[in-house]
């Protein structure tokens, strides 16, 4: 993979897989089944999100964010050519909720909350049971966006259903 | 930054080769080996190295081990000393006056240009000696089940200096997950054909 191809494919995949999110969570409630066809979870972007478009001295960023905010601002800024560049991501599965700020440059994990570890009822000889309960959450998580990176990705080298999904964002844009 | 906080930003990096069986029972001895150096009473800017997962201060695991269950735990420890800039500017100059003085002293005007060099290195050592560095501790999650780090940071600078530190310490390289190699990583080596022919959508 050439460097400079591979920024740009990197900065697309990104771009689009969270356009692609925010799209499904508001036209299809954000919800998902695994790969392996197990228990539905939801995945849904609000509260936080950055849009960017232009090029050199002329690119504008809007980050818009606010509790129960829709986010029109940002949804407005896609009308006029700008693109995901980073939001917030919410997960949920199994009455069980992690929250991630996720960048479509680097993929880089921003505050990522898990499901609250109980920090009672631990088995006092194993003084890594905090820890364990920590990363089986975390890790609980990442499979999760794994699994909505995996569906966006069948998507997206399909070129004929990517061309299907492309026109119905296109629409969710506009409306 | 740790793990166990309510939030952690963190970055994964996938190990790009098996790891040897027999590099295992040696990680402790490793981590021992390349641990943190401490330079509270030595004129240095900067030090890194690894330290315990459960107390920073612990840098040869007299209190802890690097185990837990399937997770091989530890930090990187990055000590950085900073004079603050106007601080450097003020005594350096309060130097060169001296210098000036002296040389008046001996008839001479100026200060030449290697030695006004000279007296900014001696402030800025004396300098050192007198600001503590300031400590940052990144703590390091490896899977072995997945082959996987999880680094508590997302700066650029800390993860290339965290890559270093690894290949250094364990021969074994490593590359950030981010969404091509994720990709890859998913669909297979195969799939990099399809992806590399990808071209940014056009959705208005």
């Amino acid at each position: 993979m050439q460097e400079s191809l591979g920024t740009t494919i990197e900065m697309t995949l990104g771009q689009e897989f969270l356009t692609w999110l925010w799209y499904n969570s508001e036209e299809k409630n954000g919800t998902y089944h695994t790969i392996e066809g197990q228990n539905p979870y939801v995945v849904y972007i609000s509260n936080r999100i950055v849009v960017r478009g232009g090029e050199g001295d002329a690119i504008e960023t809007a980050s818009v964010s606010g509790v129960n905010s829709s986010l029109k601002e940002a949804k407005l800024g896609l009308t006029i050519g700008k693109l995901v560049v980073s939001a917030l991501v919410h997960l949920e599965k199994e009455g069980l909720e992690w929250k991630v700020g996720i960048k479509a440059e680097d993929f880089a994990l921003n505050s990522f909350k898990t499901p609250a570890v109980s920090k009672e009822d631990k088995d006092d000889d194993n003084p890594d049971a905090l820890f364990l309960e920590k990363i089986y959450f975390i890790e609980q998580g990442l499979d999760l966006i794994n699994d909505c990176y995996q569906q966006f990705l069948q998507i997206r080298l399909n070129n004929s259903d990517w061309a299907k999904e492309v026109k119905k964002i296109g629409e969710w844009i506009n409306l | 930054m740790g793990f166990l906080n309510s939030t952690t930003s963190f970055t994964r990096l996938n190990i790009m080769e098996e790891v040897p069986k027999d590099l295992l029972p040696q990680i402790q001895e490793l981590l021992i080996k390349y641990s943190f150096k401490d330079i509270d009473n030595v004129a240095l800017d900067r030090s890194f190295g690894w330290t315990s997962f459960d107390d920073m201060l612990d840098t040869n695991w007299e209190r802890s081990i690097c185990d837990k269950a399937d997770y091989i735990c530890f930090s990187l420890r990055l000590d950085t000393r900073r004079v603050p800039p106007a601080v450097l500017k003020k005594h350096t100059r309060l130097a060169l006056i001296e210098e000036e003085r002296q040389l008046l002293e001996q008839g001479k005007k100026f200060v030449s240009k290697e030695r006004r060099a000279e007296i900014r290195d001696k402030v800025k050592l004396d300098m050192m000696t007198r600001f503590l560095p300031i400590p940052a501790e990144f703590q390091v999650v490896w899977s072995l089940q997945r082959n996987m780090i999880y680094l508590a940071s997302t700066q650029q600078k800390i993860v290339d200096m965290f890559i270093e530190k690894f290949v250094e310490t364990f021969n074994l390289h490593l590359e950030p997950l981010s969404a091509y190699p994720l990709a890859l990583q998913i669909l297979g080596e195969d799939a990099s054909k399809e992806l590399d022919e990808i071209t940014a959508s056009n959705f208005i």
